[in-house]
């Protein structure tokens, strides 16, 4: 098992590489005239260490060398808008928040989620059913920008003095509740569908069959039997999910004013901060892509007959 | 008072088309110790019986009436959480595919154990000996050892004997084994049959055998019960059965058996019934067999449906041409 | 969970170092086992005349799936909307006219009107021009894409299939939004055709990836292997044979990817890249609607429903429709 995990692992390094390289055409595809996207023109101080920084007199693929070795190393290079700042500095100022507000948002959609698919499945063709999906379908179909805006016309204006919810910033606990809801129902309804689906097609298994011929008490089937078949899906599940909670959390940021890395892409990239959108979008394809590996990992150790494939 | 006493079971389910009616008025008594078989080909209910007996008949599909008595208890009346105790403990059930039938992602230990400290309450180290010795008794080797494996670490007849293991561990008074060599190799057919033998003996268990097999339940019953559509068309113990089968069904299948020895070059080819079951959705009026009967006469066989009647001590049959009855020629023979 | 078909599993695949990769073959698990059973009716029916008892008997099985025609309809009716509308008004959308600016729904104006003015039912249908437009041009484009990418991996096969698969595991890892806000960005502008090509890069992985699986599974049938014995040379064996019998799986992912570029396209709006005004698409009214949302919600609400019901209504479709085309589907 340690050597799938090892090989698992070096594997990842040229999808890394690739990744890096496409992200950095992307930005020379960009760099027509790369310093001159503002009126003011470039103090010549700047345009020296940009030049030297960025190796812009030697061939393009030295160039991507240089930016990889400097990625490996850590540096991002400078902002190129926020003259004073690299993009490590802003990376660091800005991603914690963000981290938060995506691991709370997870964290909404996997407890909510996951009963609520387990409990429709068990509730098969329902009442209960009906309405757990039909939520599920809601929440999957509204666009985040009109859930997000409801919750907060409903939570934070509307209904101000009952809740006292803020409807915007990211001061306190009670700021956080609306932003995780908005950002993780889409999750929701994803992990309930998943869970509803597979819980029910483990209920049509043999061995769950002969789980009931024994004798078992129906909730020691569901707790031990069911459910343990069902989940490892939903594990496997949490990649594209994960990719989800990025995409979501642009919007999310936006409309609750929450100084994340989302919101501040969309900034940069409307204020042609290159470095600063390159690098970012380095450092989130660098965590899907551990997400990933995590998930494959965690799967062979949760499905015994993987497990010993891979040992 | 025998062990178990079915009386006009019937089980249906419930289609987008209509009603089927898989199990429809089947009767019959086990005796302590003794050995069941049912045989029939498929789809003519016996695996629905056995299902109806232990309450495990899935939504569409349900009891639609009829009596199940088990030491004199009614089954089809008991609360959810009475069946529970029963199934497992008293009465055990082993199923046909045991590569579906065991949970891929527990080991065998936990699901032989997990039987034992639900119905017998043992702590997990004495239930962890029981199953140990289960395993030595259905011939598993190295048992101690292969309670930590996953199923898919054993093959189909292993797989197996393991269902029987567990199947046994509480010491049931009623096995039903549904087609428990069909899945299995030919090969490893008979060593299961063996020591399912063996262990019933040993336990002194009751048992009911499915298969639609003949070869199966000539080896391993004592009484049996032929089935088609729905119905019981013949009961007799299983030599008197294979002697002088009275039942036209009967014969066709007993008919229909390869036989190595059989030099008559009329026989070269595999004799077959010709036809389908019937439809269960509308089961037809008249005897359900008529369609395929070789005896089938054109008015009576098909309108009027027949009885089960006792042909002669211990044998029961469901025809209006059984064939001690048969004189001359069959009548609109085909 | 069940065991593979040896016949017709993709075989797990090994990378360089010579490892599988299961979570990426797990997620495509699920849009392959939508594909391998799409196919297998295909596969079935045989190789020259499939399509005859083939759409009569999906079309008949998706009419008895109530959801299906129910989801059916309100997606025609949302095209009806669409098309319509505007045609058969006598509102100027374009006209800017301040003193009916922000009037909630009304008789007069069904939707409401916005900040400068304009109807809303004719500008909501004119943007659902625009969205549907950038839909099915996207949608399209994704489908030549995917299908170029994997028929020719899944038919080559070997090396070729290899790396083009490594490929695309690796652009698996590009987060989606970002990736097209930044193909917007090289583009410099946003219009119609930059939209759809952003949209398009974003999003062709999954359609190739299963499209390969398909060729791949189909390409192992005998009549394909008896087409080549009578002298049928490759392209005209993956034209007839096997394209062809993955008509089916195209047709129920073209459902499948409708909303999700309707749905990217409206986000990449709602950031501020989306169509330049006057020109609308659900996505900007929505954004429009969001800077007032406070007084005026009805603004945000009503395009960002119509992006809603297309959702639900194309997914229900796509579903329906890989129920009709695979008659062995469980009953659950």
């Amino acid at each position: 098992m340690l050597a799938f995990i090892i090989r698992r692992i070096v594997w990842t390094i040229p999808v890394l590489l690739l990744v890096i390289l496409m992200t950095f055409a992307m930005m020379k595809l960009i760099k027509g005239n790369p310093f001159q996207v503002t009126d003011r023109p470039v103090p010549e101080s700047i345009q020296r260490n940009l030049d030297r920084k960025f190796h812009l007199d030697k061939p393009w693929w030295v160039q991507y060398l240089y930016y990889v070795r400097d990625t490996a190393r850590l540096d991002l290079g400078p902002s190129l808008v926020q003259r004073n700042q690299d993009v490590n500095d802003v990376i660091k100022e800005h991603f914690p928040t963000s981290i938060k507000l995506g691991l709370m948002a997870m964290g909404f959609a996997i407890i909510v989620g996951i009963p609520l698919g387990v409990f429709a499945a068990l509730k098969h063709n329902t009442a209960l059913d009906y309405t757990a999906m039909g939520i599920a379908n809601l929440g999957f179909a509204l666009p985040s920008f009109l859930v997000a805006t409801l919750l907060i016309y409903f939570f934070a204006l509307r209904l101000k003095d009952y809740t006292g919810l803020p409807t915007n910033g990211w001061t306190g606990p009670s700021s956080w509740i609306l932003p995780t809801i908005a950002l993780g129902i889409y999750p929701m309804t994803y992990f309930a569908r998943l869970v509803r689906g597979t819980v029910l097609e483990t209920l049509q298994q043999d061995y769950i069959r002969t789980a009931k011929a024994k004798g078992l008490r129906w909730r020691i089937v569901v707790g031990k039997h069911v459910l343990r078949n069902s989940l490892i899906p939903a594990v496997t599940a949490a990649g594209p999910v994960l990719g989800g909670l990025i995409t979501g959390s642009f919007i999310v940021e936006t409309i609750f004013g929450i100084p994340g890395i989302g919101k501040y892409y969309v900034t940069a990239v409307t204020g042609r901060d290159y470095s600063v959108v390159m690098g970012i979008t380095v450092l989130l394809s660098v965590i899907i892509i551990v997400a990933n590996l995590v998930v494959d990992i965690l799967y062979g150790y949760l499905d015994p007959r993987i497990r010993d494939e891979r040992t | 008072m025998a062990l178990l006493e079915v009386e006009d079971l019937r089980t249906h389910f419930k289609t987008r088309e209509g009603e089927v009616h898989a199990v429809d008025g089947v009767s019959f008594e086990v005796e302590e110790g003794s050995v069941l078989g049912i045989v029939g080909e498929s789809g003519c209910g016996k695996s629905v019986t056995s299902l109806s007996i232990m309450g495990l008949v899935q939504p569409p599909g349900r009891v639609v009436s009829g009596s199940i008595r088990f030491e004199d208890r009614e089954l089809t009346t008991m609360s959810d959480k009475d069946l529970e105790d029963v199934r497992g403990k008293q009465i055990a059930m082993i199923f046909q595919d045991p590569m579906t039938s065991l949970n891929p992602t527990l080991t065998i230990g936990t699901q032989i154990t997990e039987t034992i400290r639900r119905h017998l309450g043992l702590s997990k180290a004495d239930a962890e000996k029981r199953a140990v010795s289960l395993l030595e008794e259905v011939h598993i080797p190295d048992a101690k050892r292969r309670l930590r494996d996953y199923p898919h670490r054993f093959s189909g007849g292993m797989r197996q004997r393991v269902m029987i293991a567990m199947a046994l561990s509480c010491s049931p008074k009623l096995l039903i084994a549904d087609e428990p060599t069909t899945a299995l190799d030919v090969t490893v057919q008979a060593g299961v049959l063996e020591t399912l033998d063996e262990l019933r003996r040993d336990h002194g268990m009751t048992m009911i055998i499915i298969s639609h097999n003949m070869g199966v339940i000539a080896e391993t019953a004592e009484q049996v019960l032929v089935m088609y559509a729905g119905q019981i068309v013949e009961q007799a113990s299983v030599t008197d059965l294979f002697d002088r089968p009275e039942h036209p069904y009967t014969e066709a299948l007993l008919g229909s058996l390869p036989k190595i020895d059989d030099h008559d070059p009329r026989n070269d080819r595999l004799a077959t019934i010709p036809g389908r079951p019937p439809d269960l959705l509308t089961p037809p009026d008249g005897c359900r067999f008529a369609a395929r009967c070789k005896y089938a006469g054109m008015d009576s066989c098909a309108a009027e449906p027949p009885q089960l009647r006792e042909i002669r001590t211990g044998h029961w049959v469901r025809s209006q041409h059984p064939a001690s009855e048969r004189s001359a020629e069959p009548v609109g023979a085909r | 969970m069940s065991e593979p078909d040896l016949a017709t599993e993709t075989p797990p695949r090994k990378g360089p170092l010579g490892l599988e990769r299961p979570f990426l073959q797990r997620r495509a698990e699920f849009e392959e086992a939508l594909a391998r059973n799409a196919s297998a009716r295909g596969a079935e029916a045989g190789a020259s005349l499939p399509r005859a008892s083939l759409w009569g008997d999906a079309f008949h099985r998706f009419m008895k799936n109530k959801a299906s025609v129910v989801a059916a309809i309100a997606f025609l009716l949302l095209l009806a909307f669409v098309i319509f509308v505007p045609w058969l008004s006598n509102e100027d959308p374009y006209a800017l006219d301040f003193s009916q600016a922000y009037q909630p729904p009304s008789w007069a104006h069904p939707f409401g009107t916005d900040g400068f003015g304009r109807d809303l039912l004719v500008r909501t249908a004119l943007g659902g021009r625009v969205s549907f437009a950038i839909g099915f041009a996207a949608t399209f484009a994704i489908m030549v894409v995917g299908i170029v990418y994997g028929a020719t991996a899944g038919f080559l096969g070997g090396h070729v299939d290899n790396a083009l698969m490594r490929f695309l595991d690796a652009l698996y890892g590009l987060p989606y939004l970002p990736f097209a806000i930044m193909t917007l960005a090289v583009f410099g502008t946003v219009n119609f055709w930059t939209m759809v090509v952003a949209l398009t890069i974003a999003s062709w992985f999954t359609t190739a990836r299963v499209m390969r699986g398909q060729i791949f599974t189909l390409k192992q049938n005998d009549y394909v292997r008896a087409a080549y014995a009578v002298g049928a040379k490759g392209p005209r064996v993956l034209y007839r044979h096997l394209l062809v019998n993955t008509l089916g799986v195209i047709i129920v992912f073209v459902f499948l990817e409708l909303p999700g570029v309707i749905l990217g396209e409206a986000f990449l709006s709602f950031l501020g890249l989306g169509i330049n005004p006057p020109k609308a698409s659900w996505g900007t009214l929505a954004q429009d609607g969001y800077t007032a949302y406070q007084a005026h919600p009805y603004i945000i609400v009503i395009p960002s429903i119509c992006i809603a019901w297309l959702i639900l209504s194309a997914f229900f479709i796509a579903d329906g429709l890989r129920d009709a085309l695979d008659p062995r589907t469980k009953e659950t």
